[in-house]
């Protein structure tokens, strides 16, 4: 078997299932935890705790005007990142295919122009973020192994991504079989490692502005 | 003809236009004629076109009816010839440019002038004993 | 048998073609070998020089379809008499001979050409349970190809099947059906792959064998160069749609009519390597992407076995939403039992003992 048909066949198949296992076992796992009893009594009723829920995710995109001087540079750059990475995978003819080919559902594209600008602008934030994280000492101590694998793990499909739109170093089938490899890597080690902030980033803001709601404080 | 427009026009052109003249500088040289296969290029219609313009034509024009016609334009530069073979269907299949005094298919070779050679002796001595006769 | 002394040049000019025409056909085949042009002279004269080459073809596992395309490919009348020159001494679907008397032919054939025969063979060789799957006058395909190939100059694996092991050897591979190089060590061979390959792939071969005494330039799977060296998406005429995002989404539509890129119709050209892109079908007529249908990788190995022809390259085999919903199940059932777990180990949380 060929590099690709094992990358478009069994690998493909091992790895979605190994990420949706994980995907549910990890939110299962944390939704299920103990909380601390609320004794007080609501103050609002559980339409305006749901709605804070929704308003805390979307306040929380943005960090609060105190703090935005410390954190400015990381965040920007890191929303180019995300937002770059967004585009690329949504708005780029070949992802909107495998989506379709998933869900059936297809939706325009942008001209490969702005994906390639966008992929340049994603990977150049994601190893400025890198060297962030290498050169603050306080980002530099609190690293650990979860973060710089989640790091490359992001790092490979992207470059093998531009590799392969630009049909370059190699030959087609090899750049294609690297490319779903490395995201078939990055599926497996999703739901356990810090990338599975793709789903708790907004299950944690939604959570604690509900429970704020409940309390009657700002959301 | 295959359709590739990945490349500007005039680069190739301008490209392929050196590549015959280092060709004749060869030729000039050392006697060595040489050829450029264009169906083996990435070479849309359009610049075929453009370099068929640019070598213009001059005033030789030889057809080949040999499995096919063939055609052999000497352009506007002497030596360097546009050749453009078809099969009997009428599909072209090679087109080159060469840098020769003259191609060489169209000289005639050794081998067929003995043959025509042998043949026409064979027409004069058939003649000689029919007049005898 | 018996063997003819004249040489390609005396036959082709007792047929009235000149060395003109001669030089003419080594131009058109320097050109589809990818030779440099100033190659043709030296073509030219080494065809004239040469002795009949003798072919013995041997079919195996396989349909036909191969020797058809050969067959059916008209060649303009110079081709044709050059590759009756070529003499097909054996071959079991075109001779006139059969039973003993084929058998016959074809050891006499052998026997005239020692060492000097081309063994050309299409169809896969099945292996399993000793080879019973084909056999050819009661004799399995793998001991004629193990003896034939031993008195050989070379062989010529003709077709995807006799190449890799092709449509036969797809899952579950029930007679163990493998390429001629898995059977054969020791022995150049030349990979003609394509199901079937482009006829004129088989005539360049031949043509530069006879002119150059030895085989054209092979890559690592031993396809060769000239033909093989690209695939079908770096010479195919839609490539512009590609490079500008224009896709046909479905057969017939808009853009399928407009002659689009056939990429998310299942389009496998960036992974083929063929030249049906460039010489094209029925000389030069079309090929199945200028007819509307997205390449199939039929010259590359184990192409039955890529999936749907219809998923386009960015996608492959889906785990079907059973399977995801098992895996979920398993996912819900492992994360609420670890949960759990946690729950009984931790009595009141800390901040609440005061």
């Amino acid at each position: 078997m060929t590099l690709l048909a094992f990358a478009r066949g069994p690998a493909l198949q091992a790895a979605t299932l190994i990420m949706i296992a994980g995907m549910f076992w990890r939110l299962a796992g944390i939704l299920l935890l103990r909380r601390r009893p609320a004794h007080a009594a609501a103050r609002h009723s559980l339409l305006v705790r749901l709605s804070g829920g929704a308003r805390t995710i979307i306040t929380r995109t943005i960090p609060r005007r105190n703090f935005w001087p410390r954190v400015a540079t990381g965040v920007s750059m890191s929303y180019v990142m995300h937002i770059g990475l967004f585009v690329i995978l949504f708005a780029g003819a070949p992802h909107i295919l495998v989506f379709h080919q998933i869900t059936g559902l297809s939706w325009p594209n942008l001209p490969k122009g702005v994906i390639v600008i966008a992929s340049a602008l994603t990977l150049a934030a994601l190893v400025a973020l890198l060297v962030r994280r290498l050169n603050n000492p306080v980002l530099r101590l609190l690293s650990n192994v979860d973060d710089y694998l989640s790091w490359l793990l992001v790092f490979l499909p992207i470059t093998t991504g531009i590799l392969l739109s630009g049909e370059t170093v190699a030959g087609y089938g090899t750049l294609l079989a690297l490319h779903i490899l490395s995201v078939e890597v990055l599926m497996i080690w999703l739901p356990f490692g810090k990338l599975m902030h793709v789903a708790l980033v907004f299950a944690g803001r939604g959570v604690i502005g509900f429970n704020f709601a409940r309390k009657g404080a700002a959301t | 003809m295959r359709d590739f427009n990945f490349l500007a026009d005039d680069i190739l052109v301008d490209a392929l236009l050196a590549e015959i003249a280092g060709l004749l500088q060869i030729f000039l040289d050392d006697g060595v004629s040489g050829s450029i296969d264009l169906l083996g290029l990435p070479l849309s219609a359009s610049c075929l076109a453009a370099l068929e313009q640019q070598l213009g034509k001059g005033e030789i024009t030889a057809v080949l009816t040999a499995a096919g016609t063939s055609e052999f334009r000497e352009t506007s530069f002497p030596g360097v010839w546009w050749s453009s073979h078809a099969d009997e269907t009428g599909r072209i299949v090679a087109m080159l440019i060469e840098v020769a005094a003259v191609p060489e298919i169209l000289l005639a070779a050794q081998e067929d002038m003995r043959r025509g050679h042998k043949r026409l002796l064979e027409a004069t001595l058939v003649n000689k004993y029919r007049k005898r006769a | 048998m018996t063997q003819y002394a004249e040489t390609l040049g005396e036959m082709l000019a007792r047929r009235g073609f000149g060395r003109r025409s001669l030089l003419k056909f080594a131009i058109v085949m320097t050109s589809s070998l990818a030779l440099p042009p100033g190659m043709a002279p030296v073509m030219a004269a080494n065809l004239a020089k040469a002795k009949r080459q003798s072919v013995i073809w041997l079919s195996f596992q396989k349909c036909t379809g191969c020797l058809e395309t050969l067959l059916r490919s008209s060649a303009p009348t110079i081709d044709a008499l050059i590759f009756d020159f070529i003499s097909l001494d054996y071959q079991e679907s075109l001779m006139a001979s059969a039973g003993t008397a084929a058998e016959l032919t074809l050891r006499q054939a052998v026997a005239a050409n020692p060492g000097e025969y081309l063994l050309a063979i299409d169809g896969s060789v099945p292996l399993k349970d000793g080879g019973v799957y084909s056999l050819t006058g009661g004799r399995s395909n793998v001991s004629m190809l193990e003896e034939f190939a031993s008195g050989a100059k070379a062989i010529l694996a003709i077709g995807t099947c006799a190449a890799y092991g092709g449509i036969p050897k797809a899952h579950p591979n029930p007679t163990g059906a493998a390429g001629v190089e898995d059977v054969i060590s020791g022995k150049p061979i030349v990979n003609i792959p394509g199901c079937p390959p482009v006829p004129e792939v088989l005539s360049g071969v031949l043509v530069y064998f006879v002119s150059f005494g030895r085989l054209p330039d092979l890559d690592d799977r031993k396809r060769p160069l000239a033909y093989f060296g690209t695939t079908i998406h770096d010479q195919c005429y839609r490539r512009p749609f590609y490079d500008q995002g224009k896709f046909a989404k479905s057969f017939d539509d808009e853009g399928a009519r407009q002659g689009w890129c056939l990429f998310e119709l299942g389009c496998k050209g960036p992974t083929t390597h063929n030249a049906c892109a460039s010489l094209k079908w029925n000389n030069g007529t079309s090929f199945p992407i200028e007819s509307g249908h997205g390449c199939i990788g039929c010259s590359e190995p184990d192409f039955w076995d890529q999936g749907s022809f219809y998923t386009s390259l960015a996608g492959g085999s889906a785990t079907g939403w059973r399977n995801a919903g098992i895996a979920a199940a398993i996912g819900l059932a492992g994360g609420a039992a670890a949960a759990l777990s946690a729950r009984s180990k931790s009595s009141v949380p800390p901040e609440e003992k005061i």
